[in-house]
């Protein structure tokens, strides 16, 4: 059984012949790149340093030969554009603030405060206002909140916040098809990012790719906004349904029998404690329009789609199979009510768990070699029989990740899967 | 004429005279107010707040009688799961409302509050929603909050500890890479000579076993808990 079919196999909750691995495909269950670099290292790779495939939380690209020497099983098509809004493209070297030297698109454009904290600028564009900002002693960028002085949080408007939201332009169909060709007879499974499907993904909300963004920016402003005027957010998400909808004809059209996985949605539902949200709130506002984009997919294609949240989701969860997704990520044990033999238990012949593998706030960070091992033998115990589960951490994996924990748990994985 | 009309959100029966702008010739009651923060209906709040002072309520008494109440029934709903994040920050916009009147009346008429309390992002974590929540509820319950913001080094809490005397310390972190900040800070704090002042963490990977081990003084899983929490160490002091 090659990769790609293991992988399809478990998505359809049927036993696959090996526990499928991903790691880097999705750019939330991706490898901070100072972590991809000892990986390479601890595998003896050839020794280059790690392109950074996705700037905001300077993920390092799992490039071939590392997915060959992990043993992973899905491949990406990475957006054509970043979350800055600029091209990865004309690699050239570039110094992170903790003294790796990585590859980064020729766009990437930052400056240096007095302090040492970075700036990057959208699209590459320094006449712009600075879109992300890296602290010092930090390892990847955050949003910054660029407030419109025109806005006024009592007279909403839709089209300020649709911006983002056009049809796929001629370059990027372009890109498309030469992915296409590219991934086309791939014996990995492929994932990629929808463009426009992520409903008031919070990461996004701010438009770190927008030069001038106009409408509701501000992470706390669009909290309320949803909360204040719930019409206001079903509106948006209607036009950018619609939207999406004619890219997606688009893109299966390009590139649809390449595709097997599509992240849908990165939106997060929930915190440490709690949703955020009541399910009611859900139902209303987002299962609607998720269900008209989700329908459309399995209406017409053969790709599976892939919901991202965060957090103590548990309540929330028949809400989300109900909206017509299959996969969910990352699966927070950690969280309250995550129970992992209860999630299987309840939802595993439903949607598949493509995360969960080992806890990223704890074990996998603190812990000791052998406790990630034990943790994720666990794990897989729990989710792997029957299908519908590719193991992955719980969200990326993040810098200073001990490499002997790193590899611990790799190392289960294969265990588990009798190598 | 029915001077109210009653809408039902979050369980609450709420008066919406001042959306629907319906005239009525009834004054508002601090009751009034406490309903509007639950609410979070700032412009409520800004139309009640100067009828109650003109009234003759004073401002301690809108403080006393309708902030801290409102805030801290938020607050337990908020740990019921009645309401969410979004629900707390809609109610803390409508104190911070309120507060914008209050503030200066209560520091004209030389009200202190009794405790004073800084709080912090730690260096390298920009992240601040939460640390904003537990601002907000501190206020809410109280106490004057000096908010350092995000990326704060141990340098900057140790200068405003001097300059502002706290009882009490926040420090917030959501990374499990700027956790260790959080260490350092409080060792720089002690090594400073601030034994006196008590020291809460809080975060997503923040647990009570790591607070221990890094010699906090009390932990919070949220911000509803966080007055609870600081309470609690404030009174063993």
């Amino acid at each position: 059984m090659t990769s790609k079919e293991c992988v399809l196999q478990s998505l359809n909750h049927q036993q696959p012949d090996k526990l499928p691995m991903d790691f880097g495909s999705s750019f939330i269950t991706g490898v901070h790149c100072s972590v991809v670099a000892e990986l390479r290292q601890h595998y003896g790779l050839e020794p280059r340093p790690v392109k950074i495939c996705e700037p905001y939380q300077m993920l390092g690209e799992v490039e071939a030969d590392l997915l060959d020497a992990m043993g992973l099983d899905v491949q990406p098509i990475f957006p054509q554009r970043t979350i800055f809004g600029f091209p990865n493209e004309n690699w050239k070297p570039y110094t992170t603030p903790w003294g790796q030297e990585v590859m980064v698109s020729e766009h990437f454009k930052t400056t240096l405060d007095d302090k040492g904290n970075t700036y990057i600028y959208p699209q590459g564009d320094m006449d712009a206002p600075a879109s992300g900002h890296m602290p010092k002693t930090g390892y990847f960028f955050d949003t910054i909140e660029r407030i419109d002085p025109d806005f006024d949080e009592d007279e909403l408007k839709v089209e300020d916040n649709l911006e983002e939201f056009g049809l796929m332009s001629a370059e990027e169909e372009n890109y498309w098809k030469e992915q296409a060709e590219i991934y086309r007879g791939c014996d990995r499974a492929i994932s990629m990012h929808l463009n426009g499907t992520c409903l008031g993904d919070i990461a996004l909300v701010p438009a770190p790719f927008l030069k001038n963004p106009k409408g509701v920016r501000g992470v706390a402003d669009w909290y309320m906004a949803v909360a204040d005027e719930p019409e206001f957010a079903k509106k948006l998400f209607d036009r950018q349904a619609e939207i999406a909808l004619d890219n997606m004809a688009k893109l299966h059209r390009i590139a649809g029998d390449v595709i097997d996985i599509v992240v849908v949605c990165g939106t997060d539902f929930g915190t440490q404690e709690s949703t955020f949200c009541s399910n009611d709130t859900m139902r209303d506002i987002w299962l609607p329009r998720y269900k008209k984009i989700n329908d459309w997919i399995h209406e017409n294609t053969k790709w599976k789609t892939f919901k991202h949240s965060c957090g103590a989701i548990e309540p929330l969860l028949q809400t989300v199979i109900d909206s017509g997704f299959d996969i969910i990520n990352p699966v927070q044990c950690s969280a309250k009510g995550m129970d992992p033999k209860l999630l299987k238990e309840k939802y595993g012949d439903r949607l598949t768990f493509w995360g969960g593998g080992v806890n990223t706030q704890q074990t996998l960070p603190f812990g000791t070699p052998e406790e990630v091992r034990k943790e994720v033998l666990e794990r897989c115990e729990i989710f792997a029989p029957g299908g519908g589960f590719i193991f992955n951490a719980i969200h990326n994996v993040q810098a200073l990740t001990p490499i002997n924990n790193m590899i611990a748990m790799i190392d289960a994985v294969k265990e588990y899967n009798g190598n | 004429m029915i001077p109210y009309a009653t809408t039902i959100r979050n369980g609450c029966a709420v008066a919406t005279r001042f959306i629907t702008n319906t005239p009525t010739n009834k004054m508002s009651t601090i009751e009034d107010l406490k309903t509007a923060v639950i609410n979070g209906k700032r412009k409520n709040v800004k139309v009640i707040v100067p009828e109650l002072l003109e009234s003759g309520l004073t401002p301690s008494a809108l403080l006393e009688e309708a902030l801290i109440p409102a805030m801290a029934i938020v607050g337990e709903k908020f740990k019921n799961n009645e309401v969410f994040v979004p629900e707390m920050l809609v109610s803390a916009r409508a104190m911070k409302e309120a507060m914008k009147v209050i503030e200066p009346e209560l520091i004209a008429a030389g009200i202190k509050p009794k405790y004073t309390a800084l709080i912090g992002t730690v260096e390298g974590d920009l992240h601040d929603i939460g640390k904003n929540l537990v601002a907000t509820m501190w206020k809410g319950s109280g106490f004057n909050v000096v908010d350092l913001g995000v990326n704060v080094p141990a340098d900057k809490f140790i200068e405003a500890i001097e300059e502002h005397q706290p009882h009490i310390i926040g420090l917030s972190a959501l990374l499990t890479t700027t956790m260790p900040a959080m260490k350092e800070i409080i060792a720089a704090v002690r090594a400073a000579g601030h034994s006196d002042v008590k020291i809460l963490v809080g975060g997503a990977p923040i647990t009570q076993s790591y607070a221990d081990e890094i010699g906090a003084d009390g932990y919070s899983r949220d911000a509803a808990s966080a007055v609870d929490a600081a309470k609690s160490v404030l009174a063993a002091a």
